[in-house]
């Protein structure tokens, strides 16, 4: 680190996930990630076993790797990670 | 304790167990309970009655039903759910054995097996009830088998009424249904008996 850490302050997904759980479980679910403020799912397209979501976070410190499981531990997965936000936070003197 | 319940009920949902549960505990409750009105009313008819020889052979049977209902559920409801996770796989294009859906599955296993394993087991020990008052000297052997058969066939109607609620029926006329096959199965073991 050069005095500035870099937190990830929005992250949006693509997501293929079963049909169960339903997508306020799982915005729910993701909601109690670390650093995890705010979730939006918004359903892509539907399938006959499966269904893919837009899944956009907003937050403080998001920790993609903990947002990534939490996705992973409902039998879901990340097709493609589509947009991040990044801010560097200078250190407190 | 809350939140296992709720734990618990979530897989239980996702597995979408609650329609094979009422399948199985319908039926091996239903398998139960007849099994041992025949072993009674057989008893009775072939002058043989005796409460020993009725909670033994009873509760002989019970276990018998059990192991065979929860062992026979466990291996096909392994199966059946290995066959759903493998075809989510498929469609998921990843191993999701374990996630949720993967734990879901062994709990619906487990929980399929005690509802097919546990129910005949309760149908057929509550009609015995009668008999241990007998052979505690409380009641008659004539009352006991009497007591037992309005037992069982208080259950096969409950049970009916049950079937009747889901199918949103006649309550009274689907436990009705359930006292005839009853009261013919009686019949046939009587006569059986009597040979």
């Amino acid at each position: 680190m050069t005095g500035h850490d870099p937190q990830v302050k929005r992250l949006v997904l693509d997501v293929l996930k079963p049909h169960d759980p339903p997508i306020d479980e799982l915005a729910s679910k993701l909601a109690s990630c670390h650093g995890v403020e705010d979730v939006n799912v918004t359903l892509a397209e539907i399938d006959q076993d499966t269904e893919s979501v837009k899944i956009s976070i907003d937050g403080d410190d998001i920790h993609i790797d903990t947002v990534r499981k939490c996705v992973e531990d409902l039998g879901a997965s990340v097709h493609s990670v589509d947009e991040v936000r990044v801010v560097r936070k200078p250190h407190p003197k | 304790m809350l939140t296992a319940f709720r734990k618990l009920r979530g897989y239980l949902r996702i597995a979408g167990v609650a329609s094979i549960s009422r399948r199985y505990f319908v039926m091996n409750s239903f398998d139960g309970a007849m099994a041992i009105l025949g072993v009674i009313v057989g008893a009775y008819s072939s002058g043989t009655i005796n409460s020993k020889i009725i909670i033994g052979a009873g509760l002989g049977a019970a276990i018998a039903m059990g192991a065979s209902g929860f062992s026979g559920a466990y291996l096909t409801e392994r199966a059946e759910r290995r066959r759903i996770l493998l075809k989510m796989r498929k469609a998921m294009l990843a191993d999701v054995s374990n996630s949720i859906h993967g734990r879901a599955m062994k709990v619906a296993t487990i929980w399929t097996a005690m509802v097919d394993g546990l129910s005949p087991v309760l149908t057929a020990i509550i009609p015995m009830i009668p008999f241990f008052m007998n052979s505690v000297g409380l009641i008659s052997i004539d009352h006991a088998v009497w007591y037992a058969i309005s037992l069982i066939l208080c259950m096969l109607f409950l049970l009916g009424a049950f079937l009747g609620r889901i199918s949103k029926e006649s309550m009274l006329r689907s436990g009705g249904r359930m006292i005839i096959v009853a009261v013919v199965a009686a019949l046939i073991s009587w006569l059986v008996g009597k040979i």
